[in-house]
């Protein structure tokens, strides 16, 4: 069992610090592009470095950080700080193979949000960053919950971040996993058209394996690679048996993103799934991305909280006043899946 | 290119290249250390001014004493811009 201690969110929603939270932000051509805070605890000289996929990493860990320090860093990312990547590729070509910048090069690298996390703090523990596309965030939360049964009086800062950069939007639309026309947050579900919209975001959680003062945990992730609803459905099937025997769970968080071809998939587990849970889609906020599932999460953990909640984000609501339990499913580009049981106290 | 026009091309670079968003040339004083107290740029920033000067301007700066001397203030910089400069 992987405990929940504290939890951060940057994303498109006002999801970030004390504020009052809200979901109401609508995508703008196709694209829902995180609310940013000021960053007020980087210090200027190294924020003016950090690309978006930095900046919203780091500044989404910082406030889990005020505790003390964690024993380390696990993160995830799929694709990291791209647009500086690709920034840095150019100059090769522009300036001939001759001499390059640092700045660019330094800010491109996946690991370089958990690295500048453990640089600012000076926190030399464990610090890893797993890049397995659409399952980058699951993986995080499967090496946090072995380190956590390895060491439970242990604390570890677990997060995922994606950022939208100009080259992979342009990349993922002309691949078709963008909508073109109806592309918008709005009619994100009834548009019936092959796509999504576009997202990012970064989610931070403080966990243990003890579960004092917890304020969710993770009881169970299990990441599937399947072109197949038959097989998808079966996996679906075994997991409620496992988890939840005959009983239903009480709140399913659903991925749907709108995609006319990944669409099945969620229909499937919705009807796999045994009468009486409510569901909740999420992407209309968070915009899809491939470790979406930390905004999913973050929703989770925090959903008892929640009151700007609208009533159209769910498919189903019995109006339950508190959730015991969540179901995280989601899916990405219709082959990698995730389950994801969260525990509430 | 008169000295003047060189200098604000030369702050409109640097914010540029260093990403210092919040300032405006105005800011940047001509006598102002461009390290330390002064700007508080850093070692990657020298990388940085040394790939701008080479870019912009054509100035490969191979020594890293010159640059030294070089890289002070946006005086000593203009200076050696306007004498060293191939495009």
């Amino acid at each position: 069992m992987l405990y929940i201690h504290h939890t951060s969110c940057i994303s498109p929603q006002k999801t970030y610090g004390g504020e009052a939270l809200s979901f109401d932000k609508n995508s703008v051509d196709g694209k829902l592009l995180s609310i940013e805070p000021d960053y007020s605890g980087i210090p200027i000289n190294i924020l003016r470095r950090m690309g978006k996929a930095v900046r919203m990493g780091v500044g989404a860990a910082l406030p889990l950080l005020k505790p003390g320090q964690p024993n380390g860093i696990i993160f995830g990312t799929a694709i990291g700080g791209m647009e500086d990547c690709i920034k840095f590729l150019n100059q090769i070509v522009q300036y001939e193979e001759g001499m390059l910048t640092p700045g660019n090069f330094v800010q491109s690298t996946p690991n370089a949000v958990a690295s500048q996390i453990g640089l600012m703090t000076k926190n030399t523990g464990y610090n890893i960053t797993h890049v397995h596309r659409g399952l980058a965030f699951e993986m995080a939360l499967l090496d946090a919950m072995m380190m956590c049964e390895e060491k439970p009086d242990a604390e570890w800062l677990v997060g995922g971040v994606d950022e939208i950069s100009a080259y992979n939007y342009n990349i993922e639309r002309l691949g078709g996993w963008y909508k073109t026309a109806d592309a918008s947050s709005e009619n994100l579900f009834t548009s019936a058209t092959p796509g999504s919209i576009a997202g990012e975001g970064a989610a931070m959680f403080r966990v243990s394996g003890k579960g004092t003062n917890a304020i969710a945990a993770i009881e169970a992730v299990e990441t599937i690679h399947t072109k197949e609803i038959i097989e998808l459905s079966d996996r679906w099937k075994e997991f409620l048996d496992l988890h939840f025997g005959k009983e239903s769970p009480e709140l399913i968080i659903s991925g749907d993103n709108g995609d006319s071809r990944i669409v099945p998939f969620y229909k499937a587990i919705q009807e796999t799934t045994p009468a009486g849970a409510d569901i909740l889609r999420f992407k209309q906020f968070s915009g899809e991305f491939p470790t979406a599932t930390g905004f999913a999460l973050w929703l989770a953990v925090s959903i008892n909280k929640l009151n700007s909640l609208p009533d159209s984000a769910f498919i189903s609501r019995r109006g339950i006043a508190s959730y015991r339990n969540a179901v995280i499913y989601n899916n990405y580009k219709g082959e990698q899946h995730s389950f994801i049981l969260v525990q509430l106290p | 290119m008169e000295k003047e026009a060189l200098k604000l091309q030369l702050k409109q670079q640097i914010i540029q290249f260093l990403n210092l968003v919040s300032m405006k040339p105005e800011d940047i004083k001509d006598d102002e250390p461009l390290f330390g107290e002064g700007l508080g740029l850093d070692s990657i920033d020298s990388l940085e001014l040394i790939v701008l000067l080479q870019r912009e301007y054509g100035i490969n700066i191979q020594d890293p004493k010159e640059g030294r001397k070089i890289l002070v203030d946006v005086n000593t910089m203009v200076d050696y811009i306007e004498k060293n400069r191939t495009k």
